[in-house]
């Protein structure tokens, strides 16, 4: 089987590869074996010099030397290695303490996790969302809604104006109009976006801000309905403790009119500095489509009946994480913003 | 409107305290935005009277310094006072040791000029009453009692209900209005004022001639005449009751006035009688460019839309505004004639903006005043000028009314009620509701008729009844449903799945999001606008000169952004925001909203940190993010498009990307030093806009699996180098590869660009060549290599660096 010259061989690697204490002395066996200059390399290559009976014989046990060798030191360097590893990070003294290396961490707008949070609890009671544009008509943003021209009622929303019929809308309401006048009932749509109001920035005014609209119409639609609904609302978002109320109001666009306040979650009603000692957070304004505004898009007030909501999505956030300067939404400080990644 | 709550009491017998009453208010739709103590600052001071002066103490800023006696009818001090107008025998506010006024302040015996005086004699400014001008301590009526506490006896022991009324409700403009929903609410009684008017003399129709020119603006028009007036300060009760309101004394005759708008809500003017050419008013819409002087001295230019108060020679008023310096009532007025008018609400609400005068009139009648109980106002002030001034009252009113209105009835389906609110008050809980609010019903089957009286013009439409029913029922009878379910599909709109996209693609990158406002400086607007860009949208009434325009540049409010976070210290700084950009259109609104992801990176590329460089963001972090957002989007086949359309970019730092369909669908750069330095910015911003319109065009390439190759990759690294003077771009090196590669190159990826000192570019490419029904070959993979580096040199003349 084997052949001396080449035994003796394999046997000199045997004992090379036992006595090679480390990886680095592993790779120089190796290179002396099986290198290109190598000491099997070389034999196998110069079986062509031996005499032709000669030639198997040396052939099969170089080759088989050479598995062997192979198979030594695939078996032993892994482990030296792994040993090398191990005395490296002794010797280094790892210090687990140090940072980690993070991948860099973002951030959503406080905004737009309010925003998100409010449209899939709304998605999931079968609300899907509309928007609109944020340069309105007069028709759209008053007339449509029961706002006429010359009516105190403008007084409540200081409006900026681009000319004489169009403007900043000062609610998402006129999407109300442009929904329901391209299609038929039954409606549940919400309408989050910007809305614009002439009002000098301070720490509870700006003139830019965040509503979402909610609009169900249908053929028998009640304000104890919407009245269900916010407060299946207000437990998604406060809390399943929440509580709202229904105060009257006045929106010339729905009749009859509700504020709704949320039992303040802070005090739990007994008062505090949140809810001013009042024990109630005002969050919503709602009521009931008036008929008008239903003959303005062309529904029968005696066939359907609706209510819509509209709420300002930074005072929710504002109550929701404890902000008390609607300005912080709009400087985009990195120290603010970051505080909701 | 502040409402003393002892003035609703005299018009509703009330069990509740202030603060309750105000709460039954809010809750029915009465707004009481605060309950406030009207003197609560004042407490001990007395009426008190000065029994003797004693002796004269020298004198003190122009005053005498007089030592007094003073007596409270039980007690006696000695207190010395500097005011003009001390004077034995009478009664004033007198604070003894130990009373508190206003800012608490204590009064103890102090020693002036050597001489204890135990307390003081108090001037209305030092007790907090009014704001006027020292004229002396504040002097009693003779019969006040001695002793009494002030705070009482001038009737401010009392609570003041801040009431903000909505715009539908001017009935509540008015403490009868406000008693009279308290007196719905509770199902107290109320109490009209009763209004005990005296006529005498000649009739009031012999002395004033009343023509109406403009029927439309003035629906009616009345007027009384009250002679032998004498004009002087109101008594301390009308003063206190004024100011307890907010409004500010004036004199008998005006003060009347005052009150019976606060009482009854209707707003009356008096004039001077004898100013009146020929006592005759005609009410006619002004002259175009007819200039008038109001009472506050200002002089106006009127137009013929709005209507004034006239006699045959001149205006003397505009109507339902404001009255006329020339035919104001002074202290030599001996004559009034008093009007009580109803006017249009729209022209007197034009009139008044126009002219820029917000009146307690105007604020009423823009809101609808009551054209029934104008008579009742007029009496009711007329009653009480001529017992304030021992005035006569002439007989009659003189009324005109040209058209009466006809009465308002309305049906109110109980079923309707139960239809809108899911629940419905029994009948007769119906009627007596709204017979609490002064609403007559009968019985109309099993539903309603309602009788609308004049006070409640907003009540037009079954469903106002409703909410007035469910409004004094209480909101809480609501019933908790949810809609009966409907099934339909829920779907939001592609703008929106789109930006949520874009957030969790640029989050997930570590940029942090921003949201800015929409407004656009219009020096900042200059350097950012192209040239030929459509023009910006132009605010009528900015608040400020810096924000009156809407955003013209998608990188506006991310520069904001990073102004501010530079400024503040935090120099490192990437952000985006999904946002807006406004421009004239032809369109509806008149404009066009494209939609944008903004970028803008500034500083360190890496949180600074023991592993990581200090390397800065460079143009290609900015392109990458840009990259990574219409990947997100799936905007496909990438490529470097043509010139930007966007201003503001440094010209030798602005690229842009198009995709498969042409379009530029974004724009990267650093952005000008100029545009950064008008934001307050001295650091390099590199910054990305995506145009979410042209991303939302793009073709979009279905998801479809592809089988994974079965056979082994080969891998070939390339190096190029091109002389200093060869001007190609990478794109175009690496397209021509692209294309002589052929099929069998699955991945190419520019991995190493560098410069030698010379000038000479070398870039390396790696590029992965696989097939899927074979294993490759060495020679077949050398062949491509070969063509790729012949066509090279052929299109470029660029040389394969190892070779």
């Amino acid at each position: 089987m084997g052949h001396p010259r080449v035994d003796a061989i394999a046997q000199e690697a045997r004992e090379a590869v036992a006595a090679a204490q480390s990886s680095a002395e592993l790779e120089q066996v190796r290179v002396r074996f099986l290198g290109r200059q190598g000491v099997l390399t070389q034999l196998l290559r110069s079986l062509g010099t031996l005499a032709p009976e000669e030639r198997p014989r040396v052939g099969a046990a170089a080759n088989a030397a050479k598995r062997e060798l192979e198979a030594l030191l695939d078996a032993r360097l892994p482990r030296a290695l792994e040993a090398e590893r191990r005395a490296s990070r002794a010797r280094e003294r790892l210090d687990l303490t140090l940072p980690g290396r993070r991948p860099p961490r973002g951030a959503l707008h406080p905004l737009t996790r309010v925003h998100d949070e409010i449209v899939a609890i709304f998605a999931g009671l079968g609300f899907s969302v509309v928007e609109g544009p944020e340069v309105e008509t007069d028709y759209f943003n008053f007339e449509a809604l029961n706002i006429p021209r010359d009516h105190p009622a403008r007084d409540m929303q200081d409006t900026f104006y681009l000319s004489e019929s169009t403007l900043l809308r000062t609610h998402t309401s006129p999407v109300q109009i442009r929904a329901m006048r391209t299609r038929k009932p039954p409606v549940r749509i919400i309408v989050p976006g910007k809305v614009f109001r002439r009002d000098v920035a301070d720490m509870s005014h700006s003139p830019m801000f965040h509503q979402v609209e909610g609009l169900a119409v249908d053929r028998a639609i009640t304000m104890g309905d919407l009245k269900g609904t916010l407060e299946l609302f207000a437990r998604q978002m406060f809390g399943p403790a929440s509580r709202i109320r229904f105060r009257p109001s006045f929106f010339p666009f729905t009749e009859p009119s509700a504020e709704v306040d949320v039992l303040c979650f802070v005090c739990d009603g007994a008062g505090c500095r949140l809810c001013k000692q009042g024990g109630w957070l005002e969050i919503l304004g709602s009521g009931m489509v008036h008929p008008r505004v239903l003959k303005n898009v062309g529904y029968d007030p005696e066939q359907v009946t609706g209510w819509a909501f509209g709420m300002g999505i930074e005072r929710i956030a504002m109550l929701k994480y404890g902000i008390d300067d609607l300005r912080l939404f709009f400087d985009n400080d990195l120290r603010f913003l970051r505080q909701f990644a | 409107m502040k409402i003393p709550y002892k003035w609703l009491q005299e018009f509703v017998d009330l069990r509740l305290s202030p603060a309750e009453a105000a709460d039954r208010l809010t809750n029915a739709g009465i707004e009481v935005a605060a309950v406030t103590p009207l003197a609560p600052d004042v407490r001990g001071v007395v009426v008190g009277e000065i029994e003797a002066i004693e002796r004269e103490l020298g004198e003190s800023h122009g005053h005498r310094l007089l030592l007094c006696r003073v007596s409270t009818g039980s007690q006696k001090f000695s207190v010395i006072c500097g005011a003009p107008n001390t004077k034995v025998g009478v009664r004033a506010a007198f604070a003894p040791p130990g009373a508190v006024l206003p800012g608490q302040r204590r009064v103890e015996t102090a020693t002036i000029r050597g001489v204890p005086s135990q307390g003081m004699l108090c001037s209305e400014r030092e007790l907090g009453f009014g704001p006027e001008p020292e004229d002396g301590i504040l002097v009693l009526d003779g019969d006040a009692p001695l002793g009494r506490d002030l705070v009482a006896h001038l009737g401010l022991d009392d609570h003041v209900l801040e009431v903000e009324v909505t715009p539908n409700r001017p009935d509540c403009l008015s403490v009868l209005g406000v008693a009279r929903e308290l007196a719905a609410l509770t199902g107290a009684r109320l109490r009209a004022p009763k209004i005990v008017l005296k006529e005498a003399g000649p009739p009031a129709r012999t002395l004033v001639r009343v023509r109406i020119e403009a029927p439309d603006l003035c629906h009616r028009f009345t007027a009384r005449a009250i002679t032998g007036v004498t004009v002087g300060p109101s008594p301390a009760w009308l003063q206190a009751r004024l100011r307890a309101v907010g409004l500010r004394p004036i004199s008998n005759v005006v003060d009347v006035t005052n009150y019976v708008l606060w009482e009854l809500g209707h707003p009356l003017h008096a004039f001077d009688y004898d100013t009146v050419t020929d006592a005759t008013i005609v009410v006619r819409r002004a002259r175009a460019g007819e200039s008038f002087t109001t009472l506050d001295g200002q002089a106006h230019a009127l137009d013929d839309s709005m209507l004034v108060i006239a006699d045959p020679r001149r205006a003397i008023g505009i109507a339902g505004v404001m009255g006329g310096a020339n035919t104001e009532v002074t202290d030599r007025t001996t004559r009034v004639l008093l009007e009580s008018a109803w006017f249009s609400p729209v022209s007197i609400r034009r009139t008044a903006r126009t002219l820029g005068l917000k009146t307690d009139a105007a604020y009423r009648f823009e809101r609808g005043a009551d054209i029934e109980a104008l008579v009742d106002a007029s009496a009711r002030a007329a009653a009480l000028i001529a017992e304030l001034t021992r005035g006569v009252v002439a007989r009659g009113l003189v009324d005109a009314y040209p058209r009466r209105r006809p009465p308002r009835r309305i049906s109110l389906r109980m079923a309707r009620v139960e239809r809108v609110l899911g629940v419905v008050p029994p009948r007769a809980k119906a009627r007596a509701i709204l017979a609490g609010l002064g609403l007559p019903t009968r019985q109309k089957g099993r539903d309603l008729e309602v009788d609308v009286p004049s006070f409640r013009r907003d009540l037009a439409l079954e469903d106002d009844l409703v909410e007035e029913l469910i409004r004094v029922w209480g909101y809480d009878k609501l019933p908790s449903t949810l809609p009966a379910s409907v099934v339909d599909v829920v779907r939001h709109p592609a703008t929106l799945v789109q930006a949520q996209t874009v957030r969790r693609a640029l989050v997930g990158a570590g940029l942090a999001e921003a949201i800015a406002h929409a407004f656009s400086d219009p020096a900042r607007a200059a350097l950012l606008r192209a040239p030929g860009a459509p023009e910006p949208l132009r605010l009528l009434n900015p608040l400020s000169q810096d924000a009156s325009l809407l955003r013209i540049h998608p990188l506006e409010g991310v520069l904001a952004a990073v102004a501010v976070n530079v400024r503040r210290q935090q120099p490192d700084v990437g952000v985006f925001e999904i946002c807006k950009t406004y421009e004239a259109d032809t369109g509806e609104t008149g404009a066009r909203e494209p939609r944008w992801v903004a970028i803008a990176l500034t500083g360190a590329r890496a949180e600074h940190a023991w592993h990581t460089t200090d390397a800065r963001v460079d143009v290609y972090d900015a392109k990458g993010l840009g990259e990574h957002v219409l990947d997100a989007l799936g905007v496909s086949g990438l490529r470097p498009g043509g010139v930007g359309r966007l201003a503001g970019f440094e010209a030798d730092c602005h690229g842009t990307l198009v995709g498969e369909a042409g379009t530029i669908a974004a724009e990267f750069g650093e952005v000008a030093a100029a545009v950064r330095e008008a934001f307050g910015i001295d650091t390099p911003v590199l910054a990305a806009a995506v145009s979410l319109d042209v991303a939302a065009a793009a073709p979009q390439v279905p998801l479809r699996y592809r089988a994974l190759p079965r056979f082994p990759a080969v891998q070939r690294d390339l190096a190029f180098v091109l002389g200093a003077d060869q001007p190609w771009t990478a794109a175009e090196i690496e397209a021509k590869l692209a294309e002589a590669a052929g099929p069998l190159l699955r991945r190419v990826t520019l991995f190493d660009v560098f410069r030698f000192p010379d000038g000479r570019r070398s870039l390396a490419w790696r590029l992965t060549f696989q097939a899927e029904d074979r294993t490759l070959t060495d020679d077949e993979v050398n062949r491509v290599q070969e063509r790729i580096t012949e066509a090279l040199r052929g299109t470029f003349g660029v040389t394969l660096r190892s070779a």
